[in-house]
């Protein structure tokens, strides 16, 4: 009896007990998630730091592979008639570039597309911080104009290879909302880009605190707009924002380096003062998603030499060939020999491509692995250089050949007759008495030596309408025969984008 | 939520703790004892007695079990009582106890083994009265031979269950996949449970009784958001009451490469090169003559030992393990070694209280090569790829005494260097506890809380010295990875059994449980070393650093039940539920059901069935019901702001950009899948015949749908798509021969079938499967209406010759001994793909060629016994399945960049115009296309033992209890058309996409072995 009682009882406190177990387990969890080592967009934007640390991740997602490292730079190579393939075991992609039979799905287009739109992405998410936080107007406006140039600057970069493109020039927290946008056209693109550089030439400052050449100040601005302006055919505009830049050059600290090789080797180029803006590489570190993954220099470096490359993008024998050995340019922007087996060899000795590789990515790479990758390299987006080639073009146009124009050339040319050691006489000065026509060409010949490589040319060659004559012409350096004006001034839109969004046809002709 | 945490505590200290009171509480309750009852058991074939019996009083669960000479000594409480004998394997007997006082039973085998227990989600049922799909591998066939882990032993065991290896090297993972795989893009890897613990660390296989497998809705149901790839329920061994026992068994293998690749010796690849680079010195004698796969390969071995110790009485039953696993690979430098112990106790407190322990604790450390690489690149090379495509005309050293590099091409490193000098060690922890306690709170209900954890430490320490290129480009590189991943789970249910009427047996179950999974990783790296000497453990005496941690938490919270009733022992019904929250579901999604139903029906016990005399057995089930995938990552449905690696100035500095966009309705993938089977036995049940049909609809795949890229992001994760798994499964088993000489066979195969139904806007998805110094382009498609993971590429006619028109196409080669591709298609103007040929190579050429899923798999055991010799002779296989080689197209593209296989002797030269092999010629386009696709089915002899149990008779007097002596092969034979090293391939195909969509491609795959070993059991 007592037994069957204490069994009851018993049965009672378990039966107790295990409800209480249950009850305790059920009820708590409210499966939220409150993740740590996330960044939440809601209430990210609080101080001026963190409308910079959007718009650095600009700048971060430029020096990456997929556009300053590789991709991009490399595509404005090839097409143009400076970069030709070297090894032809390369990836189809890049051949495709190279030889004008690319289609919607390139991998090289489809790659620089969303990397340059996640830059504009993030300029867009700055400029919203900017005019979420609390701060006062001016430095809310340095930090809004500083969006808007790098945004700009990521546009026109785009126009010029693909044309029309959809323009998105706000924050997207819902990509629906722009799902169904249409193409904007090149010419209204270039008001915007216009409108925000001359916002940013507004508010931003003369010069950045440390000799930063990386950020934007008002020099860049009205150098990029004077870029901008030559490429529309707008001289007289080009020539006054050229005009200022050169004008102010001392208050922005601007002029040319005495040494043409130092404006490429990566343990000179912070703060040097021909750089007016330049994408900044730093040595041995490897971010993610190819971020800070600067592969120029193997890509153009020599297959086999010690400091070994891979031979992809190797200027054709005309080029080497039809410069003057003179010119110290020449000797900076070639390597016709290389250390191979420990023995200094020249180019007809090289392993694949037995022909002088471009030196400007590969020569002085300073910290960098031992095959130059991942070098500290600053890529120059525009340098004092280019902006009195601008100048002296612009002029012409407007006012033909004047010896101010001419002054602009000849500052470039002397300092491509200073050796380290001696001064040559090649180039001499620009002769008088051109003709405004021949004074172009030569102006055009002399972008094409001074900024050879640096991913200037093919869109020159575009601006000018050159294609016919350098790629069919007699003297084409990289004969290209299929070579169609009417298709191949502009990459195709990538597919899959056209697929996604219809509203974005027609692809562009010829494609 | 602050009082959550208190909360956590109490629910973990309140099972144990009352579990403890109850403990205390319960001694005392003894039963009266009224007729002493002795007796023996033997087998009824051999007439030798039976060990270990299980002898109890029906209705109660108490009892006894036989001794060494099958003898009981029992006490019951009346002469109504009916004793049940039960054993594995054989018919289980009730005996009425009646006058009787001394009890002899013979039991006879149960061919199949209809009586046996057989373990599903949240209990047990018998075999006979299963309604799903599920099959059953037992420890004798898990342990046939030497195995790392219990997935590569259930290869070819079941129908429906297909494993493959990932990588030949020791310590490498193992694919699983039952029906197909579910998803695309989601884990299609079925759920472990061990001991009742979801996701629990798998244990040695020698630590394991049986594994069961579950297959369709039926089985799988009870598991809810995690089921739809199927379960597998992992037992593991339990003591017995009676004398202690004690096991050892050891064994040792030998292992070598299944075969070689037959590749140009010295001379002949000096020929092939000089033809390229004519008078080139490099290939003019003297040169050395290396066979690098003899510098590479070498003979492997297993050492496999386990010493167990279990048995207990009537109150208390333990066994514990200790085994150790050592495995020398095939390769030079790679190795593996496993430790691990566990120990499970059961106690049995009171007539109403059981409770018990599981513990296990294992680490195993790999001190691996590199195989299988993304990029064979400068400095990706890995062993393999190395050994087949380096120069034979270079030897390992260099005058100098440096290591040699690759000549042609990349500058790789020799695979000798690159097996020697990288050290990769990868250390995992596994430490599992579970502790469970089952109260009888009235007759037929029950309940049980098990409460566990389950902690995985893992290091992972590489070091690339500058004695390598990728060392030496950077100055050594050192990194140092390591995760620490707890889960801890409260399963609480409760169940109800009762007859009625004895025509109703009905079952019920319900319970809560709650799961929480927290995984925490980081990482550092340095490079720039003053010394190699310090290998990973100086990262601070780098120059170059970097380093990352990461933290996830998620918690699963869910109900759950089931109702099983049958009806006159012939209608059997089951209901299974289950109501899962997740915390990585989006917010408007939290919560998800998945029903499941099942009929069947033991055709056989019905009166109409009697007198049918050839048919023992028949029984038709036929289930229905929903599971889900929830491999949603945590916070993958928020929106969120990413890291930008960005230099200002030269200094790196903070920088976001917007990555991921929120999907509020994100949710689980949903399979809802149909089963009918057919049991049928014959002649007593001597053939058994077990039919499955099953077809499976995956919906809301998840899919990282492409947004308009201009929007800055590029895909946002979203539930679009479908796809389907349809298939058959046959298992014949057969005891040919019973009499002394023992014949058994069984045979499984499977086929399935899959197709994608639907995706994202019903568009074509491409994706490449190549090492990325080869070809980055697409080589694959997901199409509408195809199977997963299909190959893309060109359709490969040969080699043009002198006068042939050449197609024209960028990239394409235009000459005699060229590569010949077919020109099949163009664009049209609305940018649709026509297949009709438009006179030029491109894009637009290319096509669905080849499928990597086999049309079946099978295995196959034959069993054959006689006086205590067993021969087992086990098949497997694959059947049907093509295999993309990037193995030989690097070889063979005959690209002049590295070596090639004997194919190349057959190339085009003007003088050798009539074949399909290209002429050798620098710079040739890696073109993917049906010229390296190849057959890749294969047959397997698995396993080949013979062993001898010595008669208990013999060594009973010297205290042996039994000895088993045997030796056996694995993989000695494998018939396949394949070329390369083996066509058990799966190169890329480790991560959670991958796994689903990059299947049979090889690329420098670490060769699997095969095996030849002798071993030993003994028992005391």
């Amino acid at each position: 009896m007592f037994n069957h009682l204490k069994i009851r009882k018993m049965k009672n406190i378990k039966l107790f007990g295990i409800l209480f177990i249950m009850a305790a387990i059920v009820g708590c969890t409210d499966l939220e998630e409150d993740p740590v080592g996330v960044l939440a967009p809601e209430g990210f934007f609080r101080t001026e730091a963190d409308v910079e640390a959007a718009i650095f991740g600009a700048y971060g997602r430029i020096a990456s592979e997929r556009l300053y490292g590789r991709k991009l730079v490399l595509s404005i190579q090839l097409l143009s008639d400076m970069c030709d393939i070297g090894d032809r075991g390369t990836p189809a992609r890049r051949q495709q570039i190279n030889d004008f039979n690319s289609d919607a799905n390139n991998g090289m287009t489809s790659n620089i597309w969303p990397y340059s739109y996640s830059v504009i992405s993030a300029c867009n998410a700055a400029i919203e911080g900017a005019n979420i936080i609390d701060t006062d107007e001016a430095t809310r406006n340095a930090l809004i104009a500083e969006a808007r140039f790098v945004r700009a600057w990521m546009y026109y970069h785009l126009i010029r290879l693909y044309g029309d493109i959809p323009y998105v020039g706000e924050f997207v927290n819902d990509p629906e909302a722009v799902a169904t946008i249409s193409k904007t056209s090149v010419s209204e693109i270039y008001g915007f880009i216009i409108e925000d550089m001359e916002f940013a030439w507004q508010h931003l400052p003369m010069t950045h605190p440390d000799n930063v050449r990386t950020r934007p100040s008002k020099g860049t601005a009205y150098t990029m707009l004077a870029s901008v302006y030559l490429t529309m055919g707008n001289w007289q505009q080009a020539y006054e924002k050229a005009k200022w830049v050169i004008d102010h050059a001392a208050e922005l600290d601007y002029g040319l380096v005495d040494n043409y090789q130092d404006l490429f080797d990566a343990t000179k180029q912070d703060g040097i003062k021909e750089h007016i803006f330049a994408i900044d590489f730093l040595g041995q570190q490897n971010g993610g998603g190819g971020e800070n993954d600067d592969l120029m220099g193997p890509i153009t470096g020599v297959r086999g030499a010690d400091v070994v490359g891979w031979s992809v993008s190797v200027p054709s024998m005309l080029v080497y060939e039809t410069w003057d050995a003179r010119d110290y340019r020449k000797k900076v922007s070639f390597a016709d020999s290389m250390i191979i087996g420990g023995e200094l060899k020249d180019y007809t000795f090289y392993e694949d491509v037995p022909r002088p590789h471009m030196a400007k990515f590969h020569r002085f790479p300073g910290n960098a692995n031992q095959d130059t990758r991942y070098s500290d390299h600053n890529y120059v987006c525009f340098r004092y250089a280019e902006v009195l080639l601008i100048a002296a073009e612009a002029l012409n146009e407007v006012s033909g050949p004047t010896a101010e124009a001419q002054g602009y050339i000849n500052q470039v040319r002397a300092r491509a007759r200073q050796w380290p050691t001696f001064t040559s006489d090649f180039p001499a000065d620009v002769a008088g008495g051109l003709s405004k026509d021949e004074f172009r060409d030569t102006i055009m010949e002399e972008r094409r030596l001074e900024l050879c490589f640096e991913f200037k040319r093919w869109y020159d060659i575009k601006r000018r309408q050159m294609g016919d004559e350098v790629f069919k012409g007699a003297n084409s350096l990289e004969p290209h025969d299929n070579f169609n004006s009417g298709i191949h001034y502009l990459l195709a839109l990538p597919g899959d984008e056209l697929d996604r969004n219809p509203n974005l046809l027609p692809q562009n002709p010829g494609y | 939520m602050k009082n959550c945490k208190l909360k956590f505590l109490r629910r973990m200290i309140t099972p144990g703790m009352v579990l403890a009171l109850l403990v205390f509480q319960g001694f005392g309750n003894l039963y009266a004892q009224d007729i002493p009852i002795t007796g023996t058991v033997t087998d009824a074939a051999s007439g030798e007695p039976l060990i270990g019996v299980n002898v109890i009083i029906k209705g109660t669960t108490q009892g006894t079990i036989s001794d060494v000479n099958g003898g009981f000594n029992l006490t019951v409480p009346n002469q109504e009582t009916v004793l049940v004998f039960s054993y594995v394997g054989f018919s289980t007997q009730e005996i009425p106890v009646g006058t009787n006082t001394t009890i002899s039973v013979t039991m006879e085998e149960d061919i199949a083994r209809l009586d046996e227990v057989i373990v599903v989600g949240y209990g047990t049922v018998k075999k006979s009265d299963l309604t799903g799909a599920v099959s059953t591998v037992r420890s004798e066939e898990i342990t046939a031979y030497p195995a790392i882990g219990v997935t590569q032993a259930l290869q070819g065991r079941a129908a429906g269950v297909n494993i493959q290896s990932n990588n030949g090297e020791p310590g490498s993972s193992y694919k699983v996949r039952i029906r197909g795989a579910t998803s695309i893009n989601s884990s299609s890897d079925p759920l472990f449970v061990v001991d009742g613990f979801p996701g629990a660390s798998l244990p040695p296989p020698e630590d394991i009784q049986s594994v069961e497998v579950l297959k369709d809705a039926s089985a799988t149901a009870i598991y809810g958001s995690r089921g739809a790839n199927g379960v597998i329920l992992v037992t593991t061994k339990q003591g017995r009451a009676g004398r202690t026992m004690v096991d050892f068994s050891s064994s040792f293998s030998l292992q070598k490469e299944i075969k070689r690749m037959e590749l140009l010796n010295a001379d002949q690849y000096a020929a092939y090169q000089l033809e390229i680079y004519p008078g080139d010195p490099k290939f003019m004698p003297p040169y050395e003559d290396t066979d690098w796969q003899d510098v590479i390969l070498q003979n492997g071995g297993i050492q496999n030992y386990q010493l167990a110790v279990s048995g207990g009485n009537d109150r208390v039953t333990f066994y514990t393990s200790g085994i150790f696993y050592n495995q020398k690979g095939i390769i030079i430098n790679s190795k593996y070694k496993r430790y691990s112990i566990t120990s499970n106790v059961n106690i049995k407190a009171t007539d109403w209280l059981n409770f018990g322990v599981n513990l296990m604790g294992q680490r195993s450390v790999q001190d691996g090569i590199k195989s299988q690489e993304g990029s064979g690149g400068t400095n990706g090379t890995g062993v393999l790829a190395a050994a087949v495509q380096f120069e034979p005309t270079l030897g390992i050293y260099n005058p100098d005494g440096s290591f040699t590099v690759k000549s042609i091409g990349d500058p790789h490193d020799n695979p000798y260097a690159l097996a020697t000098q990288l050290k990769n060690e990868d250390v995992r922890d596994r430490l599992l506890a579970n502790i469970y306690g089952e109260v009888t709170l009235l007759r037929g209900l029950t309940f049980r809380a098990n409460l566990g954890g389950n902690v995985f430490n893992r290091r992972e320490g590489t070091y690339t010295p500058t004695t390598l290129n990728a060392g030496y480009n950077v100055g050594g590189r050192g990194t140092v990875e390591s995760w620490k991943n707890t889960d801890i789970v409260s399963e609480n249910y409760l169940t109800y059994t009762n007859i009625f009427g004895d025509i109703h047996d009905l079952t019920v179950m319900a319970g809560y449980s709650y799961q929480s999974f927290r995984d925490e990783n980081w990482e550092a790296e340095a490079s720039g070393f003053i010394t190699d000497a310090n290998s990973f453990w100086d990262l601070g005496g780098g120059t170059v650093w970097a380093s990352d941690s990461r933290l996830t938490f998620s918690e699963l919270s869910s109900f759950y039940g089931r109702i099983n009733y049958k009806a006159l022992d012939r209608y059997l019904v089951t209901v299974n539920a289950r109501y899962d929250g997740s915390s990585r579901f989006a917010k408007n999604n939290k919560w998800a059901f998945f029903p499941s139903f099942a009929l069947a029906w033991n055709i056989n016990n019905e009166s109409f069935m009697q007198g049918i005399e050839p048919i023992s057995m028949l029984k038709a089930r036929l289930s229905w019901g929903q599971t889900g995938n929830q491999a949603i990552g945590p916070y993958e449905s928020l929106a969120k702001f990413g890291t930008v690696f960005s230099v200002v100035g030269g200094q790196v500095v903070n920088a976001v950009r917007p990555t991921s966009v929120a999907n509020d309705n994100l949710t689980w993938e949903t399979t809802t899948q149909m089963n009918i089977g057919l049991d049928v036995g014959v002649i007593n049940n001597r053939i058994m015949l077990s039919f499955d049909y099953y077809s499976m609809l995956t919906s809301d795949l998840l899919f990282q749908v492409g947004l308009p890229e201009y929007s800055g992001y590029s895909s946002q994760l979203a539930n679009i798509g479908e796809v389907e798994n349809k298939g058959v499964e046959l298992l014949l088993t057969t005891r040919n021969l019973t009499g002394e000489l023992k014949w058994s066979t069984d045979f499984n195969i499977s086929f399935n079938r899959n197709k994608i139904i639907k995706l994202p806007n019903g568009d074509d998805v491409y994706y490449g499967i190549n090492p990325g110094h080869i070809l980055t382009e697409n080589t694959n498609i997901l199409r509408e209406g195809q199977p997963v993971g299909m190959y893309w590429g060109f359709y490969y006619d040969g080699v043009y010759q002198e006068g042939d028109e050449f197609i024209p196409g960028g990239g394409f080669e235009q000459e005699a001994g060229g590569e010949k591709y077919r020109d099949i298609g163009r664009v049209d103007a609305d940018g649709n793909h026509i297949y009709e040929p438009d006179g030029t190579l491109n894009n637009n050429d290319k096509d669905i060629i080849g499928n990597p899923h086999p049309n079946f798999i099978f295995g196959f055991n034959n069993t054959l016994a006689f006086k205590g010799f067993e021969l087992n002779v086990f098949f497997q296989g694959q059947q049907g399945n093509d295999l993309y080689s990037w193995t030989i197209q690097e070889l063979d593209r005959l690209g002049g960049n590295a070596n090639a296989t004997i194919e190349a002797l057959r190339r085009w030269t003007p003088t050798n115009t009539n074949t399909d092999v290209p002429k050798a010629t620098v710079g040739r386009s890696y073109t993917p296309s049906t010229r390296f696709l190849y057959d890749g089915s294969y047959i397997r002899l698995k396993n080949l033992s013979l062993g001898y149990n010595l008669p208990a008779s013999l060594i009973s007097r010297i205290g042996i209890r039994s000895l088993l002596v045997y030796v056996s092969g694995q993989n000695i034979l494998t018939i396949t058309d394949y070329p390369g090293f083996d066509p058990e391939v799966n190169y890329q195909s480790t991560g959670t996409t991958d796994s689903n969509r990059n299947l049979s491609v090889d690329y420098g795959s670490y060769p699997n072995a095969k095996t030849y070993t002798m071993g030993f059991k003994i028992g005391f």
